[in-house]
């Protein structure tokens, strides 16, 4: 019971966060979503420990790992962004055409 | 779990939930950052009632740098920071709210839908969990953890040298 409903808020942010990647045009909008989907999955990771395997840390482990994760996402994804604004003056997934075939 | 812990669960993530939405649904950046840092909080406030101290501590912590950080590139980067212009910063609004519900509404059945099997009633006190935490990253997950530290190392340099400006940025060619 409790398990599934945490199960189901995680969902629902994970469902959101698709809705801001596929939805918003701005590179750091667009980052803002992959960090709620990666909160769902942190969501998860801890819900399973606390309610099927309490005694097992990987589990936790894995938190700590999806959490330097969502640190590099966000240090990578400002470089790009820096990059991105310096040379062309936007940082809109619209006009990211560059490599367009 | 007692009924405050399950209450206190709900509640988090109903606020979580909110605060997620406003994220997408405000046009001023700092609001949407801000939204941003309240959901991750409430998701922090989620592993403190699920008896995960030192995890639902060090993501409020570390959430509230991260996102005040991105407030800061928020209004660097964006056409419209205030919201004041009305812009819609949005594109393929049909396909993205349908790949959201589908995919969510997926996971949902999912999780109502798997017998699950019988669930823990008691984790180890903090202290015990702090202890084997330790244990586990210096013992079995020794190489994992050592690889995300490299992976850190890694992403600084190349986050520095991606942001560089260019040789002939500099010359002005």
């Amino acid at each position: 019971m409790e398990l599934t409903i945490v199960l189901t808020i995680a969902a629902i942010l994970f469902g959101i966060g698709i809705y801001g990647v596929l939805g918003q045009t701005n590179l750091v909008m667009i980052m803002m979503g992959v960090e709620l989907m990666l909160g769902a999955a942190m969501l998860n990771l801890v819900a399973f420990w606390r309610f099927m395997h309490p005694q097992t840390f990987s589990l936790q482990m894995f938190v700590l790992v999806i959490m330097t994760v969502m640190a590099l996402e966000a240090a990578v994804g400002f470089g790009i962004a820096t990059q991105r604004f310096r040379s062309k003056g936007s940082v809109e997934s619209e006009e990211a055409s560059d490599l367009k075939g | 779990m007692s009924t405050t812990a399950l209450i206190l669960l709900i509640f988090f993530g109903l606020v979580a939930i909110w605060f997620g939405w406003r994220v997408f649904m405000t046009s001023s950046m700092v609001r949407s950052a801000l939204s941003l840092l309240a959901s991750m909080a409430a998701i922090g406030a989620m592993f403190l009632a699920m008896e995960a101290e030192f995890l639902g501590i060090l993501q409020i912590m570390m959430m509230a740098t991260e996102m005040s950080i991105m407030a800061i590139f928020m209004t660097m980067f964006m056409m419209d920071p205030g919201g004041m212009g009305g812009m819609d910063m949005s594109h393929q609004k049909i396909p993205s709210i349908g790949g959201g519900m589908i995919v969510g509404a997926l996971v949902v059945c999912i999780a109502a839908f798997t017998a699950w099997g019988n669930m823990a009633l008691e984790v180890p006190l903090p202290d015990k969990q702090n202890y084997d935490l330790g244990m586990e990253l210096m013992k079995r997950s020794m190489m994992i953890f050592e690889s995300a530290g490299t992976t850190i190392l890694v992403a600084m340099i190349a986050a520095v040298s991606t942001a560089l400006p260019y040789k002939s940025d500099i010359d002005g060619n």
